[in-house]
């Protein structure tokens, strides 16, 4: 059963000098079992789209469907409680949310709030802690004096320990160093090709999206401007520059490489495969 | 929390929203002096008048006025309830039970009521249509007499405008926190006794280590830059006194010097 939003609006501070509509009227289905990432200009809706699929934020008109709930604007449906225990959502810089004396209390919090008994929830912690790469002795320190990349780690640890089905990630590589990235970027894409977990990555970085994302979403003034494969959208660089979006590395070489006479086919998506095309035909001209 | 209306500043464009925040803060001392004159209900009448007129100048509704009351309602059905109680002066006006409920108890009441009440329209008239920024230099300009007396005008102004300045940004901290936290199963509004505790130091816990770094932060980011307090220091936005302020003043001290009148000597 896809995520899928139905003419969904969303105003913040309606009826003050402060009301700002972040969703005006979208409608867009998010595929299951894949990683979708939704791109955008800062302020163009895609925090408040994400807040959405765990009903922090309820509609101000429309309707959310996701997995077997149906949110309606202006009701205050029961039992949110469970739809967020099978929707993880991990907040820009989540490691504000430790609070816990142990990195492993911290962790199984969010299970035991579900109702997973003590023991279990330390056994899912344990598992959590191990997936995102924090070695054990870390287990019985305090949160607060790990480092920043650490804490990132046990904050998404905290979210995987509760073992939802779709896994939203609210910019969860900012601030990263570029091998905490990409082992981040891998540890995801294992929850979704190996546990077949929904993944959604909100971003910034293209190559990121370019690398690791199935479907890709690009939001702009509080609504989808588009929706399509990640292969066909990185396919040439036109649809970038249309969307104001820089494409990644490797496409822009592509790019270069044609202005100078080469001739690179469109399938073309990564860079062995790219230096293999270049050299076939250089050694034709030597 | 985005409905907390009392204090609030509204970015509008009127005559009292470009008056100058010395004059209003000046102003707006001198006609709460004036409220505390007992110059009967005509003297309420006045200050009324002159607040409605300054609330309609500043094209602010009265329906927002009536908001910033209502988190007074209970104190004043309190005090109420306190007066029937304890006041047995006056003429007795009806009995509940036992018990005679006299007139002044009910007249002492609406005093104070009134009173409360012109008290938030003069003070909404201020804090709705001045930034807080413009209202801590102004609190520093009127405070630099008081600096031969050795009161710290400026770091006063300073604590005063980090404090407001911070303010937002905690309530958006205290949001996102509670947002995070929710995801993570925590329910704020329902559970026992234990959850809800627990509940609470999951916000209370990262919302104080967050202040804390954000102070530190600051203080780094000020020191960076050079700012040592007592240094003589220039201005970036440089206050003017125009005619409408000096009418401005001087039509809240005649409110004051009527008030005073028809308190004494009418």
């Amino acid at each position: 059963m896809p995520i899928a939003f139905e003419h969904v609006s969303h105003i913040y501070s309606e009826g003050t000098p402060y009301r700002y509509v972040a969703l005006s009227d979208v409608s867009l289905d998010i595929p299951e079992g894949k990683i979708t990432a939704i791109i955008g200009q800062t302020g163009s809706g895609k925090s408040t789209l994400v807040q959405h699929l765990n009903a922090l934020l309820m509609p101000t008109s429309g309707t959310v469907r996701i997995l077997d709930r149906t949110i309606e604007a202006g009701t205050r449906p029961k039992g949110l409680k469970s739809l967020r225990g099978q929707v993880g959502l991990v907040f820009q810089f989540p490691e504000y949310q430790l609070f816990e004396e142990t990195v492993l209390k911290d962790v199984a919090f969010g299970p035991k709030n579900f109702g997973v008994s003590e023991e279990e929830a330390a056994v899912r912690a344990r598992a959590a802690l191990k997936l995102v790469g924090i070695a054990p002795e870390y287990e019985e320190r305090s949160p607060l004096e790990l480092s920043g990349g650490q804490k990132r780690r046990v904050a998404i640890a905290g979210i995987l320990a509760m073992d939802p089905s779709v896994l939203v990630l609210d910019e969860p590589t900012a601030g990263l160093d570029p091998q905490g990235t990409v082992e981040m970027m891998k540890l995801f894409r294992s929850l979704n090709r190996d546990h077949g977990k929904t993944v959604l990555i909100v971003t910034h970085d293209m190559e990121q999206v370019f690398r690791w994302c199935d479907e890709v979403i690009v939001m702009a003034n509080g609504k989808p401007r588009l929706q399509t494969e990640v292969k066909t959208f990185f396919e040439d660089s036109r649809l970038c520059r249309e969307m104001d979006i820089l494409p990644p590395a490797l496409i822009r070489m592509k790019d270069a490489l044609r202005e100078r006479g080469f001739d690179i086919p469109a399938g073309i998506q990564d860079l062995d495969a790219l230096a293999a095309c270049i050299a076939g035909q250089v050694s034709h001209h030597g | 929390m985005g409905n907390f209306t009392l204090g609030r500043y509204i970015p509008l464009d009127s005559p009292v929203h470009r008056m100058d925040p010395r004059a209003k803060i000046m102003a707006m001392i001198l006609m709460l002096v004036a409220i505390f004159f007992p110059a009967g209900w005509i003297g309420y009448a006045l200050i009324f008048a002159v607040a409605a007129g300054m609330i309609l100048l500043a094209r602010l509704s009265f329906g927002f006025i009536w908001k910033s009351m209502k988190p007074m309602l209970f104190m004043m059905i309190f005090l109420l309830v306190i007066n029937c109680l304890v006041l047995h002066t006056g003429t007795p006006l009806f009995a509940i039970g036992a018990f005679t409920i006299y007139s002044d108890a009910i007249f002492q009441t609406l005093y104070i009521i009134v009173r409360l009440l012109l008290m938030i329209m003069i003070t909404t008239c201020l804090t709705a249509t001045t930034k807080p920024l413009d209202m801590t230099l102004g609190i520093e300009d009127l405070l630099k007499p008081f600096e031969r007396i050795h009161v710290p005008a400026h770091e006063i102004a300073m604590l005063i405008s980090i404090a407001l300045r911070f303010i937002p940004d905690l309530i958006e901290e205290t949001e996102r926190i509670m947002k995070a936290q929710e995801s993570r199963g925590v329910d704020l509004r329902e559970g026992k006794l234990t959850e809800r505790i627990m509940a609470i130091l999951s916000l209370i816990v990262p919302l104080f280590v967050s202040a804390f770094q954000r102070a530190e932060d600051l203080a780094n980011a000020m020191e960076a830059r050079g700012y040592a307090p007592g240094e003589p220091r220039t201005r970036y936005k440089v206050l003017r006194m125009e005619t409408r302020d000096y009418v401005l003043v001087t039509g809240a001290a005649c409110v004051l010097a009527a008030m005073i009148w028809l308190a004494y000597f009418a």
